[in-house]
């Protein structure tokens, strides 16, 4: 098996070509900003004494979940990015020529930038994510955050849009290929909104149309389910409902589409990558 | 047949929509030969070179690659490959670039250490192993690529224009290496379109044009099989086509122009002008060159 070079090859690249330091960077900048909104959110927050008991908490909450939403969106990006031109991107420019013609099994160049993207994404997502929950309980003194399963969920997002751009990569180039993987992302962004407001409105269509949404590409349902185990407090469900999540989280079943999603995607990848012609 | 043959293709075809880019080639490459393979651009070479490392699939026919089914891990493990664009990962050092492809070509650990630093000396980029490919002229990553393509002690060997980026020196240099890859019993498939290079290196060559083998054999044959040229009196002609059949024979610049496939050919028919009383006042050789072969071909799809 020479997977795990090609990941640990994926790992290197993105190190040397300074992706990793400029996302760390961005970040970094991300995360100070965000710490002085916290700062003044939070000082703020302290001199309305008259709110309901646990208000400081679910808004401290929110105010974790809304940054954490930011980091979601920027893993989405950042997973986009590093494999819409994982395969055709380098089979055009003839740089995997000299690599597929090893004794190495077109499936473990895919499983290899596969494991490769996802482990650069949980790096940042680990990361970023304790760097927030870390500011929030200094400048709080509140320790917000929920289950761990929220990370966890964030980054089965981010795996997710992989798996479905080394799909489009095996056939497409990464122009188009990017267009797609953006389209399908924003449609689930969408769908989630369309479904909130159907909820709302109480509209079946509405609902429906957000569900398919979901299914079509879990990553929006996936930060749902992350949100409610994020949000901690007496208000978490209602404050976290709106922009950064659903009011009713979806149902362990999208857990398990989205496995599913996963699982076909890179079975794409790996049979229509076996079948390309250089 | 395939059990003798380090590259055997049969009826091979690959069709891209309806453009038929390799049509039907048969072709065998015996162990340890150093073969060249020519073919003006567009006439299905690296089509078929892609076929042969199993890059490409083909819409027909088999091929067997080191007496295993092409695209086998088993048969890739023994082949050096150098691309026509010699384009790698420019991030990596040309050291860092040798020791991935000796892990991915399963060369023990022991062994890469020694490998990677003697081939950086072959190709004379000793001095620049820490540099980054990216740093490099294209001579200088042709080389590195040479070095890449030889790091698996391969016993098949396929180089798509090694040269193309090199100066004389470096193609000089080149041109021996294959000479030793041979000499080692190493197969080595070389397309190449520097034909003085395939007449210097090659023991046999192939000629590709629209997708078809157009000529194939030992250089020594398919240079022989050469023209002449004859001034001579009234009768040349007739006594020319009488001799070696219609074909081949033509007027150039009001001489005779005669296909012959070898010297007893060329004495065979000036014997039987002499005995028909027509007079030869010159006869001389021309088109005895690759190149003269290659552009024959090229323009007029025979030999």
């Amino acid at each position: 098996m020479s997977a795990h070079l090609i990941a640990f090859f994926t790992l290197r690249e993105a190190l040397r070509r300074r992706v990793v330091l400029a996302a760390a960077l961005l970040t970094l900048g991300y995360l100070v900003l965000y710490g002085v909104g916290v700062w003044f959110g939070y000082r703020d927050l302290q001199e309305t004494q008259d709110g309901p008991p646990g208000l400081t908490e679910g808004v401290v909450s929110l105010m974790l979940v809304g940054g954490l939403w930011s980091l979601n969106f920027i893993a989405s990006v950042l997973a986009v990015f590093l494999s819409v031109g994982a395969l055709s991107g380098e089979v055009d420019q003839g740089t995997l020529h000299a690599i597929a013609a090893r004794p190495v099994r077109r499936g473990e160049i895919v499983l290899g930038k596969f494991v490769g993207f996802t482990l650069m994404l949980a790096v940042f997502i680990g990361v970023s994510a304790s760097l927030m929950i870390l500011i929030v309980a200094v400048i709080t003194g509140e320790i917000v955050g929920g289950s761990w399963a929220g990370p966890f969920l964030m980054l089965l997002a981010a795996m997710l849009l992989i798996g479905l751009a080394l799909a489009g990569s095996s056939r497409l180039s990464p122009l188009p290929n990017g267009v797609i993987v953006f389209t399908l992302y924003a449609t689930a962004l969408i769908g989630g909104v369309i479904e909130q407001i159907g909820d709302v409105l109480e509209s079946a269509v509405m609902f429906n149309i957000g569900v398919f949404s979901s299914v079509l590409v879990p990553t929006r349902a996936m930060w749902d389910m992350a949100s409610a185990q994020l949000a901690t407090g007496g208000f978490a469900g209602e404050l976290s409902a709106g922009p950064f999540g659903a009011s009713n989280p979806p149902s362990g079943w999208m857990l398990l589409i989205a496995f599913l999603h996963l699982a076909l995607t890179l079975g794409f990848a790996l049979r229509a990558f076996e079948r390309r012609d250089f | 047949m395939s059990q003798s043959a380090a590259i055997y293709l049969s009826g091979v075809s690959k069709r891209y929509g309806d453009t038929l880019a390799v049509d039907d080639v048969c072709l065998s490459v015996a162990h340890g030969e150093v073969f060249g393979f020519l073919g003006p651009n567009g006439a299905g070479k690296s089509t078929l070179v892609e076929m042969i490392l199993g890059l490409t699939h083909p819409t027909a026919g088999d091929i067997e690659v080191l007496g295993q089914p092409v695209g086998s891990l088993a048969a890739r493990a023994e082949v050096g490959y150098l691309p026509e664009t010699f384009r790698f990962h420019d991030w990596l050092t040309a050291f860092e670039l040798l020791h991935f492809h000796a892990r991915l070509a399963r060369v023990p650990a022991d062994a890469r250490t020694e490998r990677v630093p003697e081939l950086l000396e072959l190709v004379g980029l000793k001095d620049r192993a820490s540099d980054r490919i990216s740093t490099f002229s294209k001579g200088m990553m042709q080389r590195v690529g040479l070095a890449q393509a030889l790091v698996g002690e391969p016993r098949l060997v396929i180089l798509d224009e090694p040269t193309s980026a090199l100066d004389p020196i470096g193609r000089r240099d080149v041109r021996d290496r294959i000479r030793e890859l041979g000499e080692q019993g190493v197969t080595v498939f070389l397309n190449s379109h520097l034909l003085s290079e395939v007449e210097q290196v090659c023991d046999r060559v192939a000629i590709i044009d629209h997708g078809s083998i157009v000529a194939e054999g030992k250089l020594d044959d398919l240079l022989n099989a050469q023209e002449i040229e004859l001034r001579a009196g009234e009768g040349a002609e007739a006594a020319a086509r009488e001799t070696l059949g219609e074909g081949g024979v033509r007027q150039v610049n009001g001489r005779l122009r005669v296909r012959v496939a070898n010297d007893d050919e060329t004495a065979r028919l000036i014997r039987r002008m002499v005995e028909a009383g027509v007079p030869v006042y010159d006869v001389r050789q021309v088109g005895d060159s690759l190149e003269d072969l290659f552009v024959r071909v090229a323009e007029r799809g025979d030999v």
